[in-house]
């Protein structure tokens, strides 16, 4: 059986999403004796525009589901993106629990080496390079522009 | 006891925005603003300069940053940034073929040619002062033109702003790269994020999901950093495009340009600053397409058209020149009506919000002082853009060739501690990580970003608008067909969305004529 093209896949979950929005606007209170149209106007207008949206993609993406798409990503690139997004909860999980100051040179050797691609880096120049942005950030947000960073439960 | 009359008629006199705009000039060039300016600027040249990073993404980075800072010195950083990362759109364009923007495409083409010619320095020194002159020139008609146009704004009622907003979300939607499908469900989930946390009107809460983090709604930074330098830092990566071409750095020294340069294309530049000025000022055009459409002009009344593409200094010219006139065309809209005229406008109208502060004609008259001071520092910034620019043009070729896994680690670490310094809250990263999810996936559907930032922008003006409208007028929605701006503006947004399939059913019905003619034709 053909993949359905991108089109097609866009408007079915729209329509999910429309259909879980719509039931999340019945929970919205709307005050009595308003003159004008109430909290769940502009939520119904927006669901409005998605769902026609949604069914026109549909209609779109099945008209042409015999013409070939290119895919999206190269070869792998499914993979590596699904990496490189495991790594920044990592980094937001490892920065609630321990701080900025402990995780982020991890992240930043981290992250330079997910990045990286066919480039060659040394191990040496990145630990370096992840202490010098750590340290070169915390002094810069906290000291100079006075922005609070995360202490990290372990340490709060 | 002055009356609320009085002080706008005041405040639009000639006499006291001058005054004040000079006294804005003098805040912009004391010495730590001027600084910041400097710094900036050059932050924004080499952010424009690489492909992939731009003027918006600095702009969300530094978010942030004005949180603990005062308003004043705020919106000297963001504005420079953002007149440093437009003009640095050409670096790349002309050095390697790439633009560093869309603004930039137009310049591609006989930029690099030039550039394969060893002409990089004359290319450049075009592109810069082309740069120059249409962002300095769109900017002192956008200093004029703003207190004029609110002045006019402020006589309209929610009928007329809603039917503004309603304008440029459609415009915005139906112009947007793909189909008009694409951009109208983007403008959709941006309205539907914007509806997040309490209504405006009555405080009901929406969308909270018992979570108190969502009763003021989804925070704009969040949403910028989220979508913008996130996404877009791991589907470069994912998709292989976070590298660089090698560049020439050949024949750098000197301005190479001369006056008389200016004067053989001054025709092509004319025509190029008013067409960036007017698509700048309507919203959801910009600078994308002015460059090609003053490129299109440029040779169309061009002795030697069949040059362009091979390497004709005039093409620079207009691509250059309109993309830049574009800012301060969009800046007219920010400034007058409070409507954005594209997403780095919708930036700095945050930006404003983030301060307690809203754009739109009020804000012109109870924050005259930094109104003008956002005139002065964009004309401060034009000019030191521009001396940079002929300082350090011989480095150039050296912006691009920084490693881009080195540079879009600090973006992302930057990007958490923008998310953390909303509120101080872990919430927003969260957010933030989600909305980067939802980007990517919006991404690959082919859905654009511009109609959603848009949307989510101005669906609290829209809303409000559009419910205070009705309830002026006693639970009567008469007044948006009645009021002739309302009903003009209504019927333009109609037309923006009824338009292409118009403009489709037409090409249909031409192409089949003309396959009907063809055999009378052949059979004669």
């Amino acid at each position: 059986m053909k993949k359905p093209r991108r089109d097609f896949i866009t408007g079915v979950v729209g329509l999910v999403g429309v259909a879980f929005f719509y039931f999340q606007i019945l929970d919205i209170k709307k005050p009595a004796k308003l003159l004008e149209p109430g909290p769940r106007l502009m939520p119904y207008v927006a669901l409005i525009i998605i769902a026609l949206s949604s069914i026109a993609l549909i209609i779109r993406g099945w008209k042409d589901r015999e013409k070939s798409e290119k895919p999206y990503f190269p070869q792998g690139g499914i993979k590596k993106i699904t990496r490189s997004y495991i790594l920044l909860w990592l980094y937001a999980i490892a920065l609630s629990i321990f701080g900025f100051i402990i995780s982020t040179p991890f992240a930043t050797f981290a992250f330079i080496y997910d990045l990286k691609g066919e480039s060659k880096v040394k191990v040496v120049t990145t630990v370096i390079i992840s202490i010098v942005v750590t340290a070169v950030l915390y002094a810069m947000f906290v000291y100079g522009f006075q922005v609070r960073l995360p202490k990290g439960i372990l340490f709060s | 006891m002055v009356s609320r009359s009085d002080s706008l008629r005041e405040f639009f006199s000639a006499e006291v925005t001058m005054a004040d705009y000079i006294s804005a000039i003098m805040v912009c060039l004391q010495p730590v603003n001027f600084i910041l300016i400097i710094a900036m600027v050059a932050l924004g040249i080499v952010f424009g300069a690489i492909p992939g990073l731009s003027a918006t993404l600095g702009i969300a980075l530094l978010l942030p940053i004005t949180f603990g800072i005062s308003t004043t010195t705020s919106f000297v950083l963001l504005l420079a940034i953002w007149i440093g990362g437009v003009s640095g759109t050409f670096i790349s364009a002309v050095l390697i073929g790439i633009p560093g923007s869309s603004s930039a495409i137009a310049t591609c083409f006989d930029g690099y040619p030039m550039t394969q010619k060893g002409q990089a320095g004359k290319a450049l020194g075009i592109g810069m002062t082309a740069s120059f002159i249409g962002s300095v020139f769109s900017i002192i008609v956008a200093t004029i033109l703003s207190p004029i146009i609110a002045n006019v704004a402020l006589k309209l009622g929610p009928w007329e702003y809603f039917s503004l907003c309603f304008c440029a979300i459609t415009l915005i939607a139906s112009l947007s790269k793909g189909s008009i499908f694409k951009g109208l469900m983007a403008a959709g989930i941006g309205l539907l994020m914007g509806c997040f946390g309490n209504d405006p009107i009555n405080g009901m809460s929406r969308f909270t999901f018992g979570n108190i983090n969502l009763y003021g709604g989804i925070s704009t930074v969040a949403q910028m950093l989220g979508m913008f330098a996130m996404c877009q830092i791991i589907r470069d990566s994912a998709k292989g495009e976070a590298k660089m071409p090698e560049c020439s750095v050949e024949n750098m020294k000197g301005l190479g340009v001369s006056f008389r340069d200016i004067i053989d294309n001054i025709k092509t530049i004319l025509f190029a600053f008013v067409v960036g000025l007017w698509i700048g000022f309507l919203p959801g055009m910009g600078s994308g397409i002015s460059n090609m459409v003053a490129y299109g002009y440029a040779k169309s009344i061009s002795k030697e058209p069949e040059t362009f593409g091979k390497g004709n200094p005039s093409g620079i010219w207009a691509s250059e020149t309109a993309n830049n006139a574009s800012l301060g065309g969009a800046l007219i809209p920010m400034m007058a009506l409070g409507i954005p005229g594209d997403g780095i406008t919708a930036m700095l109208i945050a930006a404003l919000t983030i301060h307690g502060l809203q754009a739109g004609p009020l804000f012109m008259v109870e924050q005259h002082d930094l109104a003008m001071l956002i005139f002065a520092c964009v004309l401060v910034s034009a000019i030191v853009t521009y001396l940079i620019q002929i300082v350090t043009k011989r480095w150039f070729p050296y912006i691009l060739k920084i490693p881009y896994h080195y540079l879009y680690t600090v973006i992302l670490v930057i990007s958490y501690i923008g998310g953390f310094g909303i509120s101080s809250n872990m919430f927003d990263i969260y957010v933030m990580l989600a909305l980067c999810l939802l980007s990517v996936f919006m991404s690959m559907a082919g859905l654009p970003t511009s109609p959603l930032v848009l949307a989510f922008i101005l669906e609290p003006k829209l809303e409000g608008y559009f419910r205070r409208g009705i309830s002026y007028d006693h639970g009567s929605y008469a007044k948006f067909f009645t009021r002739p701006v309302s009903l003009i503006l209504l019927l333009v947004s109609v037309l923006c969305v009824v338009w292409p399939f118009i403009s489709d059913a037409l090409k249909k019905k031409k192409a089949a004529k003309a396959t009907a003619a063809a055999p009378e034709v052949n059979d004669d």
